[in-house]
């Protein structure tokens, strides 16, 4: 088994991490770096967005990502968008607004959402609910997620329509 | 008001999910942590002739490949029939069943190894449909006949109601196997500990029956076992299964080490329990003029797959609700559960009633068209009202009141939507279903929840909670009323969650009772730590008891002082005194709603009610169905969270979305189960319609606050619904989900002969 | 589970041709229909090459009047692009309308076309713009048109060592464009019948030119040329669009499978071949 050693710029710090080839970039963050932030839930096969991170600017799934592939890449995990005790604000705004219920999906759904505000931070719902549509939620049916984004999008303030 | 009530409330254990912090089981690490892979049977029956497990056993990192051989204790377990082995014992039963395990040092060693392990199947021949697997010379499932359980339950007399009647409908429903979806796939950690004992970490409905299951497979005292529940990723029923934590003590338990066990996905859609798939034959007599039913005759086969698991119980809600909020006088039903090769039926969230009302709900439309009437009329006609009996003869309190507001309610949502035009190459239609859903685990089943609180030094209360929160916020609604029960802000309220060792029992969290249950035992502990607080208060105090009154987190001298909470906690503590409750709460069958002539689990006695309008947009040439709108009517009896609320409304619906257009674990021609997320389509962002709720507070009587159960309801109405909305749109009546585009355009053809 | 393997990075293009001519050694790039596959034990990989990185296959270009896009291009990049939304929005349609954004920013177009799904959603418009492919390998260069290249589902006739370098079309001027697909659900949708369409009107406003190309249909992507020619000559109206779904069905061979049975994909062939005419004509210019 051919072993790599490759170096992510992680959460903004360049972080080496030994693996194997037939690792992904999923297994490296969760058995090689610790980070349980991203989810196994649908066997591996992109098909949830569970393990959805951004690379290079990009909202990827991570199972889709062979480890030697994130040699040299920017990522960013939901570990990674807290500073200490203040959160980001869509991570308050999932929270505010009850889109988390069980929270499994909810990193992977963060992130996705994080993606789509970097490059168009002021979505239309149809933009939203597209950017989303690759994380599978099976108990809050969307409706608050997608409030989340509209509320952090808005800076955290209540809609005044 | 302390506890929010009926307020918006941030779930306290959103932080850690929102940060990535919250530990499901898969994230746990322990010391050495072992890995344990499932080998299962690739066919649908076969005998096992032989497993040779040598080459397995020379990878480098592996420990061992256990089978039934290995079973300490009792190889088999089931929550009702204890029928279903925990790896099995020379013969497997369907495509998915745990053959062998593999447990190693590594993931990679443990997965090559289960490569390496060759098993020698016998195929045998097998059976999937229950209609048939009850048929002379089916292949039998297990030793015995297949057919496991069976209801029948009259009321009236048939006969004569059928001769009242001036139209007669016979119709026939199929309703398929679904997933219970949730995202977290099963796992379970089971760690050895140096004093011989086992701690199994679990994503489980059912820790303390885990606890049990673990020590009977193992053979050994209960005390050895301590289940601790991590942060469950959804449940929905699913998780009442306990098969991966047997897996892993047993593991743990031969290898003397820290075993790590989670399923991959196909291994959850294969080895784990579904929706139970059913078919329906009704007939029924109605009064044209008046629009009453006055006759009702159904029989429904219901299939359990290879070992029962909870197919006897699901069936008993099934039978239970086969003619809906409906108050028919002459009614008889007849239910009968099979074994047939196909992954386990058993638990998911509704339990027979989404079957049921799928039925019975499109069966409403169907005699609506038939006689010329107003679909909703049909129904104010025939609903009950307080003081009807089912036809199980249990009387219905004023909580029915919903009924009426339900239909008055959908009327509104129904000409609105209906107001609305379909675009060019689309038709709309607009359809409306009603719904029942029992609470409590029947009649006759002992049903006990108990919760422990305690007054911490600093004033704070901790809840040790019973039962397990499965991402639905129980723990947040427990933290609400013990707040409003104890006159303390929600802040000051923290939990522990379900721990063998640490809480007490509140039972498995189902049948939409566990926030109806905790809240009653919360409320009554909170009253015992109230007159406890005084009492110490009083001794701390030197003064009469008479003297003291306890309000919002204060004690009040009758000369005005006032003493916070954790003046007086503190100097417990410093007796090493604390105050703690612990309080139970049975579910109440009283004797006059409880009929005596039903078999065990049988009837249930508090029902909630809701409504469903569904809006859709059929395309004519293309037969694809979009529901745009989905209005909902819901009785919670009393709202604790309201975002809990609305977060159970709005999942509800996706997954009910999901029942009726979407979700098939087919048998595909290949002979294999849809078995991945590729195939098994849940409802995505951009599936779902506008949703909109309208919440009733009709209070249930014995509920704390009033609170009655919304957890299953939510999705029960919504199948029918849309089944009923394409029905108006198209005039084709679809009687089988997942309702597919090819059967309405077919119906369309034909209509145009 | 993924079976062990190894994973080099070619220094360049010349490099990965070197690589690739070895046995078992696998072209690796977005992953995203490579990595289910290997995970189902599907494919007889040893040694991934990861050409994901290659700057010379990630561009779209202009050159002359022959659109070129570089294999490694993201169907996110697709998406992005101003000039295929110019030139070829189809193309943009069919690429905006696979999986997700995670999929879309990873799978690219050479993949798409390498992994020759009959469901294949850039597969159509290619086919309507009478794509070329070039190919590339140790041996040199090669061409070959996207319709010939495939050859059954899944199978193509890209030889070992060989590389999609450049996708190349000359923009069709003047026509309406349009790519519809059904799918069983709304997101993450796989499809169970595409069509892409292309037609343009002479000056007396008679169809001069009708491509259709359809994908799920039949085991490769296909032209549907019994349906294109009833369309040539005549007038664009609601009866003729018909006629031409009505003789679709000598066009395609589709099949029962878990997603449609054939005969649902035949009767929405047509609906989809009328459907995609209707917005095709209102585009053109």
């Amino acid at each position: 088994m051919q072993k790599l050693s490759i170096t992510l710029t992680l959460n903004g710090e360049n972080v080496t991490v030994d693996c194997v080839a037939n690792q992904t970039l999923l297994d490296v963050l969760r058995d090689e770096l610790g980070l349980t932030g991203v989810k196994d839930a649908c066997g591996g096969e992109g098909e949830c967005g569970a393990c959805t991170v951004i690379m290079n600017g990009k909202a990827v799934n991570s199972c889709m990502v062979f480890a030697g592939q994130a040699d040299g890449a920017e990522i960013e995990t939901i570990e990674g968008l807290a500073k200490g005790n203040d959160l980001h604000i869509l991570q308050k705004a999932f929270m505010e607004t009850g889109a988390i219920q069980c929270g499994f999906c909810t990193p992977g759904a963060i992130m996705s959402a994080k993606a789509l505000l970097d490059h168009n931070p002021d979505p239309s719902e149809g933009e939203i609910k597209e950017a989303l549509s690759g994380n599978l939620c099976r108990c809050t049916g969307y409706k608050k997620m997608i409030a989340a984004v509209q509320l952090a999008a808005r800076g955290g303030k209540a809609d005044e329509r | 008001m302390n506890g929010k009530l009926g307020e918006r409330v941030v779930r306290k254990d959103a932080f850690d999910k929102a940060t990535g912090k919250a530990q499901y089981v898969a994230d746990i690490r322990a010391k050495d942590m072992h890995y344990g892979i499932v080998v299962r049977s690739p066919h649908h029956a076969a005998k096992i002739l032989k497993i040779e497990s040598d080459s397995a056993l020379a990878v480098d990192g592996v420990v061992a490949v256990l089978t039934s051989e290995d079973i300490p204790g009792e190889i088999t377990y089931g929550a009702l029939i204890q029928d279903q082995p925990a790896l099995a014992h020379k013969v497997v039963r369907h495509i998915g069943e745990p053959v062998a395990v593999v447990v190693a040092k590594t993931k990679r060693a443990a997965q090559k190894a289960k490569t390496l392990i060759e098993v020698t199947y016998e195929p045998l021949p097998s059976i999937q449909d229950p209609v048939e697997a009850l048929e002379e010379g089916a292949p039998k499932v297990q030793s015995g006949g297949n057919l496991i359980t069976e209801y029948h339950i009259c009321d009236g007399n048939l006969e004569t109601g059928f001769a009242e009647a001036d139209v007669i409908i016979e119709d026939k429903f199929r309703v398929q196997r679904i997933s219970p979806g949730y995202l977290e796939p099963e796992s379970s950690l089971a760690e050895y500990k140096e004093d011989g004992s086992l701690k199994v970490w679990v994503s489980s409905q059912e820790p303390f029956e885990d606890q049990h299951t673990i020590a009977r497979v193992l053979g050994i005292d209960i005390e050895k076992v301590h289940v601790k529940s991590a942060v469950i990723g959804g449940a929905f029923g699913g998780k009442e299964d306990p098969e991966l934590q047997v897996l892993a003590a047993l593991c743990a338990w031969k290898c003397n080490a820290n075993v790590q066990m989670v399923n991959t996905r196909y291994e959850s859609f294969v080895g784990h329990p579904k929706r139970h798939p059913a078919q329906f034959q009704y007939r029924v007599g109605v009064q044209r003029k008046s629009g009453k039913i006055v006759a009702l005759e159904a029989t429904a086969y219901v299939d359990t797959g290879a070992y029962a698991s909870y197919g006897p119980a699901v069936a008993g809600i099934l039978t239970e609700t086969m003619a809906g909020a409906y108050h028919i006088p002459n009614v008889k039903v007849d239910t009968y559960v099979a074994l047939t090769n196909s992954p386990l039926s058993g638990a998911m969230r509704g339990f027979g009633a989404p079957q049921s009302h799928f039925a019975i709900e499109s069966l409403i439309d169907v005699i609506a068209d038939k006689i010329g009437m107003d679909p909703l009329m049909v129904r104010e006609k025939n609903i009950l009202k307080p003081g009807n009996k089912l036809f199980t003869k249990v009387p219905l309190d004023e909580t029915a009141l919903a009924l009426p507001i339900c239909i008055e309610k959908s009327k509104e949502a129904r000409e609105r939507l209906s107001g609305i035009q379909a675009p060019p190459g689309k038709i709309a239609g607009v359809g409306m279903a009603l719904a029942m859903q029992s609470m409590g685990l029947g009649a006759k089943i002992i049903d006990t929840s108990s919760h422990r609180l305690e007054w911490l030094p600093d004033g704070r209360v901790r809840i040790y909670l019973g039962a397990p929160d499965l991402g639905q916020g129980l723990a947040t609604a427990a933290e609400q009323m013990a707040a409003e029960a104890l006159e303390m802000p929600y802040e000051s309220i923290e939990t522990v969650f379900v721990d063998t060792n640490l809480t007490p029992n509140g039972g498995v969290t189902c049948a939409s009772r566990m926030t109806y249950m905790t809240g009653n035992a919360v409320i009554r502990a909170a009253e015992k730590m109230k007159k406890d607080l005084l009492d110490d208060a009083a001794r701390l105090l030197d003064v009469d008891i008479q003297s003291l009154e306890y309000r919002d987190g204060e004690v009040l001298k009758n000369d005005g002082t006032r003493i916070a909470v954790g003046e007086i906690t503190s100097r417990l503590a410093e007796e090493g005194k604390a105050i703690i409750e612990e309080s139970s709460f049975t579910f109440p069958y009283p004797e006059e709603k409880t009929p005596d002539h039903l078999p065990i689990g049988m009837p249930h006695v508090m029902f909630v009610f809701a409504a469903n309008v569904a809006r859709v947009e059929v395309d004519l040439d293309l037969g694809t169905v979009e529901v745009t709108h989905l209005s909902t009517v819901n009785d919670v009896g009393k709202v604790i969270n309201r975002l809990g609320v609305e977060g159970q409304i709005e999942g509800g619906a996706a997954t009910g979305l999901g029942y009726a257009l979407y979700e098939d674990v087919a048998l595909k021609d290949n002979g294999q189960w849809v078995d991945s997320f590729t195939e098994y389509l849940l409802a995505t962002t951009k599936d779902m319609p506008e949703i909109e709720s309208t919440v009733l507070e009709i209070p249930e009587a014995s509920g704390p606050f009033g609170v009655k159960g919304v957890g299953e309801i939510v999705l029960v109405p919504t199948a029918p619904a849309i089944a009923n909305a394409v029905f108006n749109a198209t005039g084709v009546r679809v009687n089988q989900l997942p309702i597919s585009p090819e059967a309405i355009l077919e119906g369309i053809a034909l209509k145009k002969y | 589970m993924i079976n062990e393997l190894n994973y080099v990075t070619p220094a360049g293009l010349d490099d990965a041709y070197s690589l690739l001519k070895a046995e078992h050694f696998w072209p690796l790039a977005g992953a995203t229909d490579l990595i289910p596959q290997m995970r189902r034990m599907e494919l007889p990989v040893e040694t991934l090459v990861d050409i994901s990185c290659l700057p010379e296959l990630s561009s779209i270009r202009l050159n002359q009047t022959n659109l070129e896009i570089g294999a490694l291009c993201t169907h996110g990049e697709l998406v992005e692009s101003k000039f295929l939304q110019e030139n070829a929005v189809s193309l943009v349609e069919a690429a905006a309308s696979i999986g997700c954004q995670q999929t879309r920013n990873r799978g690219t177009l050479g993949g798409n076309i390498a992994n020759a799904s009959p469901a294949a959603d850039t597969i159509p418009p290619l086919l309507t713009f009478d794509a070329v492919v070039h190919l590339g390998s140790q041996q040199g260069k090669r061409t070959m048109r996207l319709s010939d290249l495939l050859i059954g589902p899944g199978k193509t006739a890209i030889e070992a060592g060989e590389l999609i370098e450049w996708i190349s079309f000359v923009p069709l001027k003047g026509h309406g464009l349009a790519f519809l697909k059904l799918g069983k659900r709304n997101g993450m949708s796989i499809s169970i019948g595409s069509v892409a369409v292309a037609i343009a009107l002479d000056k007396s406003g008679v169809i001069n030119d009708a491509r259709i190309a359809m994908g799920s249909v039949a085991p490769t992507a296909v032209r549907c040329n019994t349906a294109e020619a009833v369309l040539l000559g005549e007038i664009p109206c609601a009866e003729l669009y018909d006629k031409a779904g009505e003789v679709l069905v000598d066009d395609i061979s589709p099949i029962d499978d878990v997603r449609a049975s054939a005969n649902y994909r035949r009767i929405t062939a047509s609906a989809l071949v009328k459907q995609a005419l209707s917005i095709a004509e209102g585009r053109i210019q």
